[in-house]
């Protein structure tokens, strides 16, 4: 087992080089160097740089350099933590990750147990009763979970809010609370504010589970290994849940891991119609305007993420499938 | 081990026959388990009936599809969910009582405690008999432990002892093993060792040798024959191989389209079949003698089991059938020797039709 994950560490390695390369090739991709076109926007908005700045960006990134030498400055002051500066915020790229991680993570995570709470029970619900009346209704709900896009969700919770309370659940703060010490009022202010976009961003992951859990489940319910354990004298309900679902909620452990990126990106149109303070409007911006150090560092991030998240779910796996451990 | 006696004679000291049953451990009458669906249904099985005494070893055997599975499941009350028991009797000798297992709710108290403990099964394929992410161990000691109040370690012990004597070469590491570790002969043996952990008084073996090499199927043959003569029990042997019922069985019983057809011991069935239907699967087993013998396959088609026939169930593909009487009417069982029964117009029956 050790040597398993010793060995996924190894082989990480070469692919995080790759996603830099890959990253490095991003910023290099708009015509000129950045510098250039940072300056040249500014310019355009009338202000006047001091060409000692201009210098001490281009020497700070290796500009002139051979390109073998720009992408190892640039790679090691990113280990270092320097992740580059944004040209439309105006600050340092770390900065802005910093302030918009918190509520990235918190509507994530909490939408993300409110998928498994209500997904896998459903699931399990709606294989066990399979053709019933409840098993129907879920199907329904589930598909129409998974055919409507979270945006329009978000549009039309927003609407009813505003007709129901009259409120604009915009953000996830009171305007009078946006600038308040965080204390009891403000974590309550948020509760009030975040169940929407958590349920929202939740939606079509839940409807996809309560699919997956059945089609996972009846898959295993009538293999003969549950039989076998029927006519040794199981329990009905540890002949459920000891067997089959044992082996039905595999994949979805194994996904636990991908999901680590998603807890960072979010939601981009769901946060752009909610207005929230999460990375992902943050991402389509600096896209948008070529914002190449913010734009690259929040991928760098989130293909780092991904890797670390798909070891977390090899692990998990082996850990849950004695199959699997077997085969490693 | 001193204190197990071979069969019958172990199991009248313990409990007095009930009223009716004969001496029997259990007795299935007039069994019919039919399946509902959307396109009809299906009569898997249609009024069986037999009688199986401890100790005793009796086949079921019959082509895919004549019920001789349906049977064995509607005992332990394991049907699919579409398949119910609509008609009959099946009387276990439980202790000191007779409990009818077709009338019991199929998980209920009684069922449960029965299942494994009294009558155990196995099935036809080893490899996916035991829950893939769980080891062997687990499961033999879960049973161990559904049925009897024994510690952890008690029921470990058992599990090995048990693992031991179905001839794992190294119980106490096997025990700890996953089906997919294990060769097909390991994993037939760890399904017996199962089946078996709670010492049984009847072993039901669905297909036991269908699924696996010649070879193996040999050890799986000489190894439910010691263990019978080790711990008495009786077997059911379901199987569409005559080769095996030959090998190991007491008594035979034949089914058709889940009726039965002929029964009786190895020796009147296999050198005096009586049935048409017995005949010709006599007739279509390959033999090992010099020069070429042609194999007799018996005509026809096994009939569409939405559309059966009607009368004998054998009628559209019998060499004798008599016009007139096998399609209009059923063939009531015939005695043709003492404890030789045949269900066929040809033995008789005919002067009860009026």
């Amino acid at each position: 087992m050790l040597l398993y994950i010793l060995r996924r560490l190894i082989v990480m390695i070469p692919v995080t080089i790759l996603i830099s390369v890959i990253g490095f090739i991003i910023i290099q991709a708009p015509p000129g160097d950045f510098v250039s076109s940072y300056i040249a926007g500014l310019e355009a908005q009338g202000d006047i740089i001091e060409p000692e700045l201009i210098d001490s960006l281009r020497a700070r990134y290796g500009l002139g350099e051979p390109i073998y030498v720009q992408y190892w400055k640039w790679v090691s002051s990113f280990i270092e933590g320097d992740l580059g500066y944004s040209m439309i915020y105006r600050e340092p790229v770390v900065d802005i990750i910093a302030q918009r991680l918190p509520s990235s993570f918190t509507i994530s995570l909490l939408s993300l147990i409110l998928v498994y709470v209500i997904g896998i029970p459903i699931g399990i619900l709606s294989a066990t009763k399979q053709y019933s009346l409840a098993d129907y209704s879920f199907t329904v709900v589930g598909f129409l979970g998974v055919a409507t896009p979270n945006f329009l969700l978000a549009l039309v919770g927003l609407w009813l809010l505003f007709k129901w309370t009259g409120n604009v659940a915009i953000g996830l703060y009171s305007p009078e609370m946006q600038n308040a010490p965080f204390g009891l009022a403000k974590f309550l202010d948020l509760v009030g504010h975040i169940w929407l976009p958590a349920l929202i961003v939740g939606t079509a992951g839940t409807a996809e589970l309560i699919r997956t859990m059945r089609a996972n489940l009846l898959d295993e319910l009538p293999k003969q290994y549950v039989t076998v354990a029927r006519a040794r004298g199981v329990k009905p309900t540890k002949l459920l849940y000891k067997y089959p679902l044992r082996i039905a909620i595999n994949p979805v452990i194994s996904t636990v891991g991908w999901l680590l990126p998603v807890l960072v990106e979010g939601e981009v149109l769901v946060s752009l119609v909610l207005g929230l303070p999460t990375i992902a409007p943050v991402l389509l911006d600096s896209l948008l305007q070529q914002d190449m150090f913010l734009a690259t560092s929040i991928i760098m991030i989130l293909g780092i993420l991904t890797l670390v998240g798909t070891l977390l779910s090899d692990i998990l796996l082996a850990i849950v499938d004695p199959r699997i451990r077997g085969a490693v | 081990m001193t204190g197990i006696q071979r069969g019958g004679t172990a199991m009248d000291d313990l409990a007095p026959p009930a009223a009716g049953m004969n001496g029997a451990l259990l007795s299935v009458r007039n069994l019919q388990t039919h399946f509902f669906s959307r396109e009809g249904v299906v009569k898997a099985v249609d009024g069986v009936s037999f009688d199986i005494k401890p100790g005793e070893i009796l086949g079921i055997a019959g082509e895919s599809g004549c019920g001789k599975s349906v049977t064995s499941q509607s005992i332990l009350r394991i049907l699919p969910k579409n398949g119910k028991i609509v008609g009959g009797e099946i009387l276990f000798q439980n202790e000191d009582r007779t409990v009818d297992l077709a009338t019991e709710d199929a998980d209920g108290r009684v069922l449960r405690d029965i299942r494994g403990k009294e009558i155990a099964m196995i099935f036809q394929e080893p490899m996916t008999a035991f829950s893939p992410v769980h080891s062997i161990g687990d499961q033999i000691i879960e049973t161990i432990r559904i049925h009897q109040e024994v510690s952890k370690e008690e029921a470990h012990d058992q599990a090995v002892e048990m693992l031991r004597r179905v001839g794992m070469p190294n119980p106490a590491r096997n025990i700890d093993e996953y089906t997919f570790n294990l060769s097909g002969g390991m994993r037939q043996r760890a399904m017996v060792a199962l089946s078996l952990s709670c010492r049984p008084k009847l072993l039901i073996a669905d297909e036991p040798t269908t699924a696996v090499d010649v070879t193996i199927q040999a050890q799986m043959l000489e190894l439910l024959r010691d263990i019978q003569a080790d711990l008495g029990m009786a077997i059911i042997m379901i199987t569409h191989d005559l080769g095996v019922i030959a090998e190991l069985t007491d008594r035979v019983m034949i089914m058709y389209l889940g009726k039965e057809v002929e029964h009786g011991t190895v020796e009147d069935v296999f050198h005096r079949p009586q049935h048409p239907y017995t005949r010709g699967l006599l007739a279509s087993i390959p033999k090992m003698e010099p020069g070429r013998v042609e194999i007799e396959p018996i005509e026809g088609v096994v009939p569409n089991p939405y559309a059966m026939p009607t009368g004998c169930k054998f009628h559209t593909r019998c060499p004798d059938f008599i016009a007139g009487v096998c399609e209009k009417h059923d063939p009531p069982l015939t005695q043709v020797a003492k404890g030789h029964e045949v269900s066929c117009f040809l033995y008789g029956g005919r002067e009860r039709l009026e």
